[in-house]
């Protein structure tokens, strides 16, 4: 490693600022492009935006039905979109129901509905979930804490082609007077993962 | 070549950890990663497999000793080597 | 070109171990699933990654049974699938 001098001797930081550097003055990126880019991004997509969604279809049987056939026309009735990233891609969400539990996963990458969600978690991405949980999901379950019952049959979804998948986690009990926000404040990134039950 | 990145059931891997409330980016590089790569295929220097299959072809201990920006960065900078966009040399230097 | 796959259909993943970029996963060679539905048409990125030419093709929502993949577990693992990873498989025999 001696006389590396893209080695550990240079931060990462360092060096990505570099490789901006060079490729602004090619005229290949622009640094204010990318900025204002990265902040309408993290401004609009967030796990909120999946829990507004739950809330909606807990409360609205059509919505729901809508959400479930093709989510991806059903979005802008809430002013959502999967659009905003390099091309808008096909959201699928699965419903959580009495004795089914659906949990996802990318095992090849990190594939996340990122446009609607925001960036996914760094467990989310690492081996250890991705090679364990389509094997033992009840294992990789038990340790987010969550132990659905020996009934409930576990879908694991690999998203490995160009869908990106959504769960809908099913409404907790005790719930019948909360209004949508209040809803959709029970809704976790966890739980539109599969990892909890919501 | 069954490629280091394709983990879905191998085994040995420990618990997942987890962090609280952890940020979008952990580093204000890491956002400048992710701003990069959509920047670099959107002006179509590479396309999204292209990306995927170069992160692929990191070596192995190189792979699983990387954090998730590490590994795109490593892409970026070899396919901007490997498509002429800039040499490796440039890219040590400053 | 029409879909070969309709949902419910059984098929057989590919056993071979590529050597480019691919979007099988290696636990899910040589399994036999079924098809759950139709995902659009899209071109091979096995093909897209080494810059040749591909034509959209159809893609699947295939899932398979935990004990076909790694001869244990009662859950069930759905993979999205090209058409070029799958041909079809024996109906399932039912008795």
């Amino acid at each position: 490693m001696s006389g590396d001098h893209t080695g550990p001797a240079a931060t990462i930081a360092a060096r990505v600022r570099h490789v901006e550097a060079l490729l602004e003055q090619r005229g290949l990126v622009d640094a204010q492009e990318l900025d204002r880019a990265l902040e309408a991004f993290l401004a609009r997509a967030s796990p909120a935006n999946g829990a507004r969604l739950a809330a909606r279809a807990w409360l609205d049987g059509g919505f729901r039905a809508r959400l479930l056939a093709d989510a991806n026309a059903a979005l802008p009735e809430l002013g959502l979109s999967m659009g905003g990233g390099l091309q808008e891609q096909r959201l699928k969400v699965v419903e959580n129901t009495e004795d089914s539990h659906n949990v996802i996963v990318c095992t090849l990458c990190s594939c996340y509905p990122i446009a609607l969600l925001g960036p996914s978690p760094t467990w989310y991405k690492s081996e250890a979930y991705r090679s364990r949980v389509v094997r033992d999901p009840r294992g990789v379950l038990r340790e987010f804490g969550f132990e659905p019952g020996p009934d409930v049959k576990i879908n694991v979804w690999d998203s490995s082609a160009e869908s990106r998948y959504m769960v809908l986690p099913r409404r907790p009990a005790g719930t019948g007077d909360l209004d949508e926000p209040a809803l959709a404040a029970l809704v976790t990134r966890s739980g539109l993962i599969g990892v909890a039950p919501v | 070549m069954s490629r280091i990145n394709d983990v879905g059931g191998m085994q040995g891997f420990p618990p997942v950890e987890q962090e609280a409330d952890e940020p979008a980016f952990h580093a204000d590089w890491e956002a400048h990663v992710f701003a990069l790569n959509r920047a670099l295929i959107g002006h179509g220097v590479y396309n999204l497999d292209e990306f995927r299959d170069a992160i692929e072809r990191m070596p192995p201990q190189e792979y699983l000793a990387s954090s998730y920006y590490e590994k795109w960065f490593r892409a970026i900078a070899t396919l901007l080597a490997e498509k002429g966009v800039l040499t490796e040399e440039e890219m040590a230097g400053g | 070109m029409a879909e070969l796959f309709s949902p419910g259909d059984r098929v057989r993943t590919s056993l071979t171990d590529p050597p480019h970029h691919t979007r099988l996963p290696r636990y899910a060679r040589g399994a036999v699933g079924t098809v759950v539905e139709h995902q659009g048409r899209h071109p091979l990125p096995d093909r897209r990654a080494r810059q040749l030419p591909a034509e959209p093709e159809p893609v699947y929502t295939v899932r398979f049974a935990a004990a076909e993949l790694f001869g244990e577990g009662d859950h069930t693992v759905t993979i999205d699938l090209w058409e070029s990873y799958l041909r079809p498989a024996a109906p399932e025999v039912t008795r």
